[in-house]
């Protein structure tokens, strides 16, 4: 077996998408044949793009990619499959009422007499690659049955009978318990020395320490290496996955804080897949502040934002909102109180795309007495409403009734900004608020941020953008695995390299220092 | 100006489907009928023109005529567009037309009152009647998860049999022939608009009026938009703070409110007495009616009209040629296929008009912010 | 009442009217569950019955065969199914008002079509004769065992067609690579996608099956259970169908008991309205009423094991 042969190469890789956004730029990505190879980077660094590249499921604006010392043009999953290539995604593609044989056979069904499934020989099939790759299944249970690790077995096992040679698998542990993620690793070392390739998309340290040869780093859509795993440190990884090319610079007033308004106390979730994504987190927000949320996403950012909005209810702990309980309460109870949310997921909660500027505009004000003669709407007032925010928000657009579909993502989120900052909020929850928005509108959002801050708001911020969360924060704390690993009252002091350690969980904190955040007393 | 392009499209869309609709029925015609050039006359202008010797004018009871038979559509599109626009495919409204006809007859039996409030009151009873059962699929929907669409369609045939039990058992007028209850007082009747046998009752007048209300309620007010939007989005109604649960039971309730109105109108207007023997058929046609209003009230007596209109002339052309009249369910369905077909006609045209639309806002923010730096 | 109504339910007489009653809705049925596997929701179905009861009298009136008329009313059911599936698949007018389109040609469009074809209105009554019915089959031995003979032997061949589809169809289901496909399409149509599978054949096939099932119901209909098509035959079959079907908790053999118990239903009201002192209409509603009971304890049921799964989960948090 040649060790050192290259077999996938990926050469000057561009992908540039419609709106602008380039998701690689010139990645150069080569992988041996044999080994075990890691892709790493944060969100939004450009892997998964690159490997659905890889996969078939996209297509490079500009580069080429050589499989086998042969160029190919990968155009749909059928031809990277044809080429060898399977891919295990992040979330399963798999049917639940049907057996595991079943789902592994699907599309290349074994038959006898013509017309029936031969699932005698389905079970044969699944039972022998099975043994001979020691991924242990139970190719009789049906799929909804069975654990999650089990779950990828599966996957793992579709792709292999498919001929695969190159397994790239996509976040693998992240729905994993630490037990099966210990036995995922035997049985890829196992796979490893059978010579297959497998390529590891993961931004977890310790386990890329584990079971790779070699790792590829990228950041910002662009390679900052590839290193022998055995000889780069676990910082040094950090420093290159975690850092910004340019800082950026946002003009603000020093905070002057003053109340507690969110209390949050030992919040645990366990979700339905066992995993344990919230540990006791305990933390407090006062007037007056920005407090960061930190952190690689999947370490319970999105489980914690769904709790505070009723969204979800925490199997323990307590939150509220100025001394009143917001668990488990009702969104419009929750508004209520002064809290407003800008939602990471602003297509489904953010807007009503087939419904009108207005009238998303005044989704949560429209019961006001304001804005009603007895049980009329007072249409002077809304218009009037609509076109203040409009005109205050900037939104660009032809008028108020124009449909909010039609505008572009920024002046989307423009739409949600002005409604959530406008209703006078006590605590403003913004989630994500500048993802995947142009420019313009990305520093109009910051501004009026820190304009609410600066009046006497509270805001949390959970982003996974880096320099929004170190430089528009006042505070932050950082999640990782479910719990706090770290509180900086002070963001203005923080360098890249500490916050990669404590976001990678290369530290963390003492109780008493995460403690502070709590600011009891 | 891209905004009536759009507009433009939209229209020019249900244009061509009605007019493919009519295409499909004019094929029939020809492949079954002996005269076929005759009954699309009868079809297509009959129900307005009348011809005698060769000079044709303006008939107005025909007119009439079509604007009775608009009474109760118009009441059943209403309620269809209410329950509708909260995406709920409630299909009661058949059953519920019946019960209120019956209702209302009742109380204009044997409720006795000497003003012409005698109507009113018959009507409100069937009106509440209607609403109060409509809370059965609703509820289910809400607490249970229960389909909609099957719980209203086994509803609809509770209403019948019921009904007709009550009819036949406790409630007819063994004196005559066919089975009907005895007639109604005189104050519960509800007068004529015109003279002429067109059956033009104020009713018609009640159900414009509604029109303008439902249109003032689904677009003016807090609980019509609360409707809207959960129809449009749930998960963004429910984190905008609204009450999703209560508000769907609501806009189903209505329905059923709009639906007994209509059929106790209808029952009090055009006979003495309540003689239905079977569903009526009024809740398939405002579900129609619906569809051609889009939903919106105030589209609702025009698509009442037309509906109205095709189905005279279909009448037409069963008594004075050989065609059968039930020709209208022909043309409905076909109004039905094309007219709520998202991709008809749409194909790569739409998504043009989109792009453009993005590319331009696109442009002048861009430009915005190139100026601003 | 009561005595002479228990007498006649006990009789083998009554077992067998069930049976033969049962037979059409079935068939719906089966077809309501076909499309919800893929993912359809067909509620055409009681205007695929109309058209396809009046296509099979036609058919066999012209051949003067029963076979090609049972096979003509499948055939026009497919078409249908097509159809459906044309519009709501390809041009997107969503799946429930393409059924409520194909059920409006159904109720009124036949009696068209007739008038169109054959010159007649309303029924079929002339066409008719006994040569081109289906025809019944008694079966050998089982006919002579006493009681059970008389419930089982002397149906008529698409009887024994209906419960032998459930057989067929779970078969199909649960055996097949194509039932198999169907499946995974209908729930999670990305798996399906992701190893070939071509989400849209499915579709359209499972629709075509659907249609398939419901013209043999309005086969049985037309040619065997009236004798003759009218305009008033179908009688709500097709709805009461999906409602077996809800029941059904979508599986062959469920379905099957609940297109049973609203056969019995029908029966019941069919025997009791004969009798003294006992509405039929009131009777009538009986399988409308236990449809929505059904539903409801079947939603009912499906709440509480949610909230037992999240109970158990805070239970084991509380122990760790």
């Amino acid at each position: 077996m040649e060790q050192n042969e290259t077999i996938v190469q990926m050469k000057g890789i561009t992908k540039v998408y419609p709106n602008g956004i380039a998701a690689n730029q010139e990645v150069d990505f080569s992988v041996r044949r044999g080994e075990i190879h890691a892709l790493m980077g944060e969100n939004g660094a450009g892997k998964s793009t690159l490997m659905k590249m890889l996969f078939g499921l996209e297509q490079p604006t500009e580069g080429e990619i050589i499989i086998n010392g042969e160029k190919v043009q990968l155009t749909s999953p059928t031809v990277a499959i044809a080429h060898g290539i399977g891919m295990v995604h992040q979330h399963f593609m798999l049917v639940p009422s049907l057996t595991v044989a079943e789902n592994i056979v699907l599309g290349m069904v074994p038959k006898k007499s013509g017309m029936l499934i031969d699932y005698k020989k389905a079970l044969e099939i699944t039972k022998e690659y099975s043994e001979k790759f020691n991924l242990a299944v139970n190719p009789d249970a049906k799929v909804m049955d069975i654990p999650v690790g089990m779950k990828q077995k599966v996957e793992i096992l579709k792709a292999l009978i498919r001929g695969a040679k190159i397994l790239i698998l996509d976040e693998p542990t992240a729905v994993l318990t630490t037990q099966e993620t210990t036995e995922l690793f035997k049985e890829l070392i196992h796979l490893k020395e059978q010579g297959y390739t497998i390529i590891f998309i993961s931004h977890k340290l310790n386990e890329i320490k584990q079971i790779t040869d070699r790792l590829t780093i990228m950041r910002g859509g662009k390679t900052m290496g590839v290193f022998e795993t055995a000889s780069i440190t676990e910082q040094e990884i950090s420093r290159l996955m975690v850092g910004r090319d340019v800082v950026l610079d946002v003009e603000k007033d020093a905070p002057h804080p003053t109340d507690v308004v969110l209390r949050v106390q030992g919040l645990r979730y366990t979700n339905e897949w066992n995993k344990r994504m919230l540990d006791g987190i305990s933390f407090a927000v006062r007037k007056g502040e920005i407090l960061g949320v930190a952190g690689v996403e999947g370490n319970g950012q999105r489980e914690l934002v769904d709790m505070l909005f009723g969204l979800n209810t925490p199997d323990e702990g307590a939150a509220s909102v100025d001394g009143e309980d917001i668990v488990g309460k009702p969104q419009y109870r929750i508004r209520r109180l002064g809290v407003s949310l800008v939602p990471e997921d602003r297509m489904t909660y953010g807007i009503a795309e087939g419904a009108s500027i207005e009238e998303n505009v005044i989704s949560d004000r429209f019961t006001e007495k304001r804005f009603n003669h007895g049980p009329l709407f007072n249409m002077k007032a809304i218009h009037a409403e609509s076109d203040r925010l409009i005109s205050d928000y900037t939104v660009l657009c032809k008028s108020r009734r124009q449909k909010v579909k039609m505008l572009s993502g920024g002046n989307i989120q423009k739409v949600v900004v002005a409604r959530e900052f406008s209703s006078d909020p006590t605590l403003i929850i913004a989630d994500q608020p500048t993802r995947g928005i142009d420019v313009g509108a990305t520093e109009f959002i910051r501004k009026k941020l820190v304009d609410l801050s600066r009046a006497g708001a509270a805001v949390l911020l959970v982003s996974a953008d880096l320099n929004e969360v170190m430089e528009l924060s006042d505070s932050l704390i950082v999640l990782y695995g479910g719990k706090i690993a770290a509180y900086f009252e002070d963001t203005s002091e923080l360098d890249d390299v500490v916050m990669g350690e404590y976001m990678l969980g290369l530290k963390r904190q003492s109780d008493e220092e995460i403690g502070r955040v709590c600011h009891e007393g | 100006m891209k905004g009536k392009r759009m507009l433009m499209f939209e229209l020019v869309r249900g244009a061509a489907a009605i007019a493919l609709a009519l295409a499909v029925g004019t094929i029939f015609i020809f492949l079954s009928s002996d005269e076929p050039l005759n009954a699309l006359r009868y079809l297509l202008i009959g129900p307005l023109v009348s011809l005698k010797n060769g000079v044709a004018s303006f008939n107005t009871q025909g007119l009439y005529t079509i604007l009775a038979a608009m009474i109760p559509t118009i009441f059943t599109g209403l309620a269809v567009c209410v329950m509708f626009s909260s995406n709920q495919f409630n299909l009661a409204g058949e059953g519920i037309v019946m019960v209120g006809g019956f209702v209302a007859a009742l109380c204009g039996i044997y409720v006795h009152m000497n003003t012409g409030w005698h109507a009113v009151f018959c009507v409100l009873v069937a009106a509440i009647v209607g609403g109060i059962i409509m809370l059965i699929p609703a509820l289910l929907k809400v607490k249970l998860g229960a389909s909609e669409m099957v719980t209203s369609l086994m509803l609809n045939y509770i209403c019948m049999y019921v009904v007709l039990h009550f009819l036949n058992y406790n409630f007819a007028d063994r004196s005559k022939g066919s089975t009907q209850t005895y007639a109604f007082d005189a104050t519960a009747k509800i007068p004529s608009l015109v003279s002429g046998g067109s059956k033009l009752t104020w009713g018609f007048v009640v159900a414009l009026v509604f029109v303008v209300i439902v249109g003032l309620f689904m677009y003016r007010t807090r609980w019509g938009y609360a409707i809207r939007m959960i129809g449009i989005n749930q998960a963004f109604s429910k984190y905008s703070g609204m009450k999703v649960g209560g508000t769907i039971v609501l806009s189903q309730v209505i329905g059923g409110v709009l639906s007994g109105m209509g059929g106790g109108i209808e029952v009090l207007g055009r006979y003495s007495t309540f003689l239905w023997k079977e569903l009526p058929g009024y809740g398939w046609t405002g579900i129609t009616i619906a569809i051609l209003a889009k939903n919106n009230p105030l589209l609702v007596p025009l698509a009442a009209f037309f509906i109205a209109y095709l189905n005279k002339g279909c009448q037409l052309m069963a008594t004075y040629c050989d065609v059968p009249s039930e020709m209208i369910d022909i043309i409905q369905a076909a109004i039905f296929l094309f007219f709520a077909a998202e991709q008809f006609l749409s194909g790569y045209r739409q998504k043009i008009v989109v792009k453009n639309t993005r590319a331009d806002l696109a442009k002048e923010s861009a430009g915005l912010e190139g100026g601003a730096k | 009442m009561w005595g002479q109504l228990l007498d006649t339910i006990f009789k083998a007489e009554f077992l067998f009217s069930v049976i033969r009653i049962t037979a059409p809705i079935l068939f719906a049925a089966l077809g309501a569950l076909i499309a919800e596997k893929a993912g359809v929701i067909n509620i055409g179905l009681e205007g695929i019955m109309m058209i396809s009861a009046l296509f099979g009298v036609l058919f066999s009136y012209w051949t003067q065969s029963w076979l090609i008329g049972v096979v003509g009313a499948l055939i026009v059911g497919v078409l249908l199914g097509l159809l459906m599936g044309f519009f709501s698949l390809k041009l997107k007018t969503d799946i429930i008002l393409a059924g409520i389109a194909v059920n409006m040609m159904g109720s009124g469009g036949t009696i068209f079509l007739l008038y169109m074809f054959t010159g007649m209105r309303g029924n079929t009554g002339a066409l008719v004769s006994p040569n081109i019915l289906i025809p019944t089959v008694n079966i050998p031995l089982i006919q002579d065992i006493p009681i059970v003979g008389e419930i089982l032997s002397g149906h008529s061949v698409l009887t024994y067609v209906a419960f032998l589809a459930v057989y067929l169809i779970w078969v199909l289901l649960y055996k097949t690579p194509l039932g198999l496909n169907i499946r995974a399409v209908g729930e999670n149509p990305n798996a399906a996608s992701s190893v070939g599978v071509s989400v849209l054949k499915m579709k359209y096939i499972a629709i075509a099956i659907s249609g398939a099932l419901a013209g043999l119901g309005g086969a049985f209909m037309s040619m065997y259970y009236s004798q003759g098509w009218n305009s008033g035959m179908v009688a709500g079959r097709g709805f009461i169908a999906l409602a077996a079907e809800a029941m059904g908790r979508c599986e062959p053999v469920g379905t099957m008991l609940s297109s049973l118990l609203f056969g019995l239903a029908q029966a019941l009201r069919t025997k009791v309205s004969g009798l003294q002192g006992v509405s039929s209409y009131l009777v009538s509603v009986i399988p409308y009423v236990v449809t929505i009971l059904g539903l409801v304890i079947y939603a009912a049921s499906t709440l509480k094991k949610v909230k037992k799964h999240r109970a158990k989960k805070a239970q084991l948090e509380v122990q760790k």
